[in-house]
């Protein structure tokens, strides 16, 4: 095999041959402060704009190391075109949505020129652009938010879990329902678009929801959703979700993308070949507070682990030291 | 009268918000005394929700529904109190800190310390540390609670207890903080006089803090 970026990415998605390397991979934002200044982009322009939003996505691969370019920085690209009023932040705060337009679980009418939102075709011509510039050297990585998550920006965070907890079961499904087809409808266009890989981020966390949440409520529609999209799929799904990586296995992802909480060494032991794993190098005290050489040693823990592709554990914070990104890459850089 | 106390406390822990103000009525009709509807059902029942939680036997869901209940619960109580003399645990202020508007942590932390009979003002969400200065001078809490979600407001939490110094503040108050990016060896290197995991831990904090030998009398 050659190992180049995406052929690196690729194989360790299916788990193949290993090449010269492992990849270092990001399936969430590695935008920092440093990577805005080195690329001459910013946010919010690279929400907004697709040629500033792919410039800043390959400054990921050229300038940083990293095996992919991943365009997509915010998790609110869907909601803008369903109605929410985002605020689109600045250098210095990631977008976040001001408010919740079907807190009362009312019908959600998805248009059906959805795919020409502008927050939704800015990032679809983003793809197109990148995978006219890098072609097949680089893995180029889509983003989409899953039911879950898009239950949460619609109906509102805690108001979705509360009725959870009610037990407004049919409410619940009902809802994520209506979502679903988004979801699809969206990641399939990126494939179309050019992306190689398309990361599926649904945050039912085990800081907010148990595992029989899961199981219950939203396997069944992760079971649909992977069988109704082609291409490979990563599933992002943040904090310790120690207690569920069976019930990820089954749901027919080809990786999940996971938090330095959980060990690397236990959750390989865990998942076993049923899908690759993706991660998990920590935000808060590593990436941001900590130092390149905090960043390598885990990297390198992660890599003898069996952890399949190295990178952050979620979308880093944006003062970022850059120096402590690039230790990632120096790691996988040393082979395995 | 105790299995009227025991049919509210088994309420609130299952989430029976239905259920609630009947049985918090029957209880009062039964001639249970105020005192130990609160005391020894509604509290001490979100006391073994909060251990629950605290051991993943539950999450947030259920903790919702189980706070809600418990509110209810006292709702229907607090009229039953005009004119007698209360007192609470101690008065604590809660707030997200500048720059990040995310609540649901803060919201628990919240329900659990008034399910364990605190005095709570919360002032919300995107506080500027102004705001907080203010309102410590004019309420005169007996802990400070700050949550950050996110890295990028961590280090408002900072800036709230340097202002606190300047204003020499810091001695009347202590300082907790908690959120998913935040941990014990961040608390200890802004100066905070705690770190707390989870809602369970704020609660067990606070009653280290303000003393555990204050029962809620009524």
């Amino acid at each position: 095999m050659k190992s180049t970026s995406h052929n690196l990415i690729m194989s360790a998605l299916y788990n193949g041959r290993k090449g010269d390397r492992p990849p270092a991979g990001n399936p969430t934002s590695i935008v920092c402060h440093g990577l805005m200044d080195a690329a001459g982009v910013s946010f919010p322009e690279a929400h907004l704009d697709a040629n500033a939003m792919a410039d800043l996505a390959l400054a990921g691969h050229e300038i940083l190391g990293f095996d992919t370019v991943m365009p997509e920085y915010s998790v609110h690209q869907e909601s803008a075109a369903l109605g929410c009023d985002v605020d689109w932040g600045d250098r210095d705060n990631m977008p976040d949505s001001k408010t919740s337009p079907y807190a009362e679980f009312s019908e959600v009418k998805i248009p059906e020129n959805i795919l020409e939102k502008p927050s939704l075709r800015v990032v679809l011509d983003a793809l197109s652009i990148l995978r006219h510039k890098v072609g097949d050297r680089v893995a180029i990585f889509g983003k989409v938010m899953g039911p879950w998550t898009l239950s949460y920006h619609m109906a509102g965070t805690q108001n979705f879990l509360l009725q959870i907890g009610m037990g407004e079961k049919e409410k619940v499904i009902k809802m994520m329902r209506q979502m679903m087809p988004l979801t699809i409808t969206f990641a399939r266009a990126q494939f179309r678009a050019g992306a190689h890989v398309v990361v599926l981020a649904d945050h039912v966390t085990g800081d907010l929801a148990g595992p029989y949440h899961y199981q219950e409520l939203l396997l069944p529609i992760h079971k649909e959703i992977t069988s109704q999209i082609g291409g490979p799929l990563i599933l992002h799904v943040c904090g310790d979700c120690n207690d569920r990586l069976d019930l990820f296995a089954e749901a027919g992802f080809e990786a999940y993308h996971f938090e330095f909480q959980m060990d690397a060494k236990e959750v390989v032991r865990k998942v076993g070949n049923r899908m690759s794993l993706v991660g998990c190098i920590n935000n808060p005290q590593v990436l941001f507070q900590g130092t390149p050489e905090d960043a390598y040693a885990q990297a390198r823990y992660a890599i003898a682990a069996g952890v399949n592709i190295i990178g952050p554990e979620c979308a880093i914070p944006l003062a970022t030291p850059l120096e402590n990104v690039k230790a990632i890459v120096s790691a996988v850089q040393e082979g395995y | 009268m105790s299995n009227h106390l025991d049919e509210i406390k088994n309420a609130v822990i299952q989430g029976r918000h239905k259920e609630i103000e009947d049985l918090v009525k029957a209880a009062i009709e039964g001639k249970a005394s105020i005192n130990e509807i609160v005391n020894d059902a509604l509290i001490a029942a979100m006391d073994v929700v909060g251990q629950k939680f605290a051991d993943k036997g539950i999450f947030v869901p259920e903790m919702l529904v189980s706070a809600i209940t418990m509110k209810k619960g006292l709702d229907l109580i607090k009229p039953l109190l005009k004119g007698k003399e209360t007192e609470s645990r101690g008065t604590i202020i809660m707030c997200t800190v500048k720059g990040d508007i995310h609540d649901i942590g803060k919201n628990l932390v919240i329900m659990m310390l008034e399910g364990a009979g605190f005095h709570v003002i919360d002032l919300g969400v995107d506080i500027t540390v102004e705001k907080l200065i203010q309102t410590v001078e004019k309420m005169k809490p007996n802990i400070l609670g700050l949550s950050a979600l996110l890295t990028t407001t961590m280090p408002e939490m900072k800036k709230v207890i340097e202002e606190l110094n300047v204003r020499e503040l810091r001695d009347h108050v202590r300082v907790m903080v908690g959120g998913a990016p935040v941990n014990a060896a961040f608390a200890e290197k802004i100066g905070a006089d705690a770190y707390g995991k989870d809602a369970v831990e704020a609660v067990e904090i606070s009653r280290r803090f303000v003393g555990q030998t204050q029962r809620f009398l009524l």
